[in-house]
């Protein structure tokens, strides 16, 4: 309640004093701007404070770790951006919050990307990047941060834990669809774990209406964040990622993603069947992106075909998409829907019979936002989301998010 | 008769006179030190453009004179364009009741916004094609900050004002504001959201007042 309190004053401030908050964040981002060289060295440091409210029913629904239905998640974000000459970009992302997805757990400090890049061209055709930094994959990266993404959360396909765990093998067929218990549900892995933020290189470029890029990661878009650094995770079983855009006009953009590499964890070797290894069980994704973008009208759309190679399973299939819709109202509001499904093959019981290997699933979700300043928003999000298998269960989440941004 | 031409000719002779009775003013404004340029994000996407230094422009100042003048015929009408991912000019002076075009020069989409009291607007996203050019009219005297939706670094001013005259200072702070009409008026520099100086000035026609706002 007290928390209300302060966020309805902050607000109604931010708002009255629209002007005065406005020219206050625009000094204080000149502030955080240095330059030396005369200028060719320029240094940029802003963030975001995400205030983020959750209620919804158990068995928490994506990726959210939470035992009671009440969840208060805030995140303080840093960024730093700095540019050397023309041909040299850095950024790093650097987190205080309560793990990396929405979790009842204590305060942690983590440093989620850092990326140097090399542009040798200015029309860049070519770029060279090394670091930990965003999948190439789909089209969702590019809006994955709080204030670009018109929802609290991200698509399904992202957040949607699967019976796949990454740090043990499954006994038998059975085992592997009846294991998977939502109460620990964080030893289980979605198709592509959030913007999969995972150590390699990446080349990527643009030559007229048509781009590229191709990266090699230490681990599969499925992996958790634990994974993604480079003193868990070394290179010895690296995934290889790429995606070819089209863009006929401003308005279209067609993209095209497939990714392949193993994604077990190290620890998972010792389940594996005898004379097996990590890199004989592997994730392929195949994605298909598209955005429209027309005055005050954007969507987007993905669609995911992956294949986990289980042991002793064999391959599990699962075909996973969404459609987004983002409209601006007014300068200041604007809504979002989003359709999401995800839909379970079967798989070999061993007995000769199938085995669906999880539950299909829909969801939708509905959010409104509205900008006080350019620099305040606020959004609330309403997801449903249905199982059309197994249990059947529901959920119902109520998300409200406040983001500043300096 | 000869009344008649006598008033001829002293319309004839105060005629160019008139022309010689506008005044004006002249000086320099001292503009604040230039801060660094920004830095563009491109964390998530690939920039054609370069990525080095961005051609933006060092402070400046924008001179008006204020008082009681007569609202223009008909609409006045300028333009703001998106080149090279920066907003040219980067401070754009207009009387009010101006009408600003935003033609986008850029192969990419750029979604132009302001939430500034004088003038909240969000043109959305639109081809350097779009046709009529996207614009508005700014009829409300105050200062509204242009930003992209899309392109975090951009920045860009516009200062709506209730006069005719007015002019932009050089990147010296040297400025030259004329044929300005004889009378006391008020003379100001804004220089940024938080200063703006003021000097009473008294116009002589056919003179040059030099004014320094230090």
């Amino acid at each position: 309640m007290k928390l209300l309190r302060v966020l309805s004053f902050c607000l109604i401030a931010s708002t009255a004093r629209a002007l005065e908050v406005e020219d206050f964040f625009d000094r204080l981002d000149n502030t955080l701007t240095i330059a030396a060289f005369e200028d060719n060295l320029r240094a940029r440091l802003s963030g975001t404070i995400d205030l983020e409210a959750y209620h919804f029913q158990q068995p928490a629904p994506g990726l959210i770790d939470s035992k009671i239905d009440n969840l208060f998640n805030p995140r303080l974000t840093f960024f730093l951006d700095a540019q050397a000459g023309s041909q040299i970009y850095f950024f790093a992302q650097s987190r205080v919050d309560r793990g990396f997805d929405p979790s009842a757990r204590g305060a942690q400090v983590r440093l989620d990307e850092y990326a140097l890049r090399f542009t040798p061209w200015d029309d860049g055709r070519f770029n060279l990047q090394v670091g930990k930094f965003a999948t190439v994959v789909g089209n969702f990266v590019k809006r994955h941060l709080s204030w670009e993404n018109p929802f609290v959360d991200a698509p399904l396909v992202y957040e949607n834990i699967t019976p796949i765990n990454d740090k043990e093998a499954p006994d038998s067929p059975l085992d592997f669809v009846r294991r998977f218990e939502p109460a620990s549900k964080y030893e289980f892995n979605p198709v592509i774990w959030g913007p999969s933020y995972a150590s390699g290189i990446s080349i990527s470029g643009r030559l007229g209406r048509f781009d590229y890029a191709a990266e090699m990661k230490n681990a599969s878009l499925s992996s958790r964040p634990e994974s993604w650094n480079v003193t868990e995770t070394d290179f010895d079983h690296p995934t290889f990622s790429g995606r070819v855009g089209f863009r006929p006009n401003q308005i279209w953009n067609f993209g095209l993603s497939a990714s392949d590499g193993p994604y077990f964890r190290s620890e998972a070797e010792q389940t594996l069947p005898p004379g097996r290894s990590i890199g004989d069980y592997r994730e392929l994704v195949l994605g298909q992106d598209v955005s429209f973008a027309w005055h005050h009208l954007q969507l987007w759309a993905e669609f995911y075909e992956a294949r986990f190679e289980v042991p002793r399973v064999g391959d599990a299939d699962t075909f996973a998409y969404y459609l987004e819709a983002k409209y601006k109202f007014t300068p200041q509001l604007f809504g979002a829907l989003r359709w999401n499904q995800q839909l379970f093959d079967n798989v070999p019981d061993g007995t000769g019979g199938q085995l669906h290997w999880g539950q299909d699933l829909g969801r939708i979700d509905v959010a409104a936002g509205y900008r006080f300043t350019s620099h305040t928003q606020l959004k609330l999000q309403y997801s449903f989301q249905h199982e059309t298998s197994g249990p059947r269960d529901d959920n119902h989440l109520v998300a409200a998010q406040l983001t500043v941004r300096f | 008769m000869r009344h008649r031409l006598a008033g001829l000719n002293t319309v004839l002779v105060l005629l160019p006179i008139s022309v010689l009775a506008q005044a004006t003013v002249e000086g320099r404004v001292e503009l604040p030190k230039s801060h660094s340029p920004p830095v563009m994000v491109k964390r998530y996407e690939i920039v054609t453009r370069s990525g080095g230094v961005l051609s933006t422009q060092p402070p400046l100042a924008v001179v008006y004179l204020v008082g009681s003048f007569p609202k223009p015929s008909s609409p006045p009408m300028r333009q703001i364009a998106q080149k090279d991912l920066t907003f040219v000019p980067s401070l754009l002076p207009v009387q009010v009741g101006t009408r600003v075009e935003f033609p986008n020069l850029d192969d990419t989409y750029h979604s132009i916004f302001s939430y500034s009291p004088a003038k909240r607007f969000d043109l959305g996203r639109y081809r350097p094609e779009e046709r009529p050019i996207p614009s508005q009219v700014f009829d409300t005297p105050g200062l509204v900050t242009l930003r992209c939706d899309i392109h975090d670094h951009m920045r860009g001013l516009i200062l709506v004002l209730d006069t005719p005259y007015f002019v932009v200072t050089d990147a010296d702070g040297r400025f030259r504001l004329s044929k300005l009409p004889s009378g006391h008026y008020m003379l100001k520099a804004w220089i940024d959201s938080k200063t703006t100086r003021e000097q009473s000035v008294q116009l002589t026609g056919g003179e040059t007042l030099h004014v320094d706002f230090p």
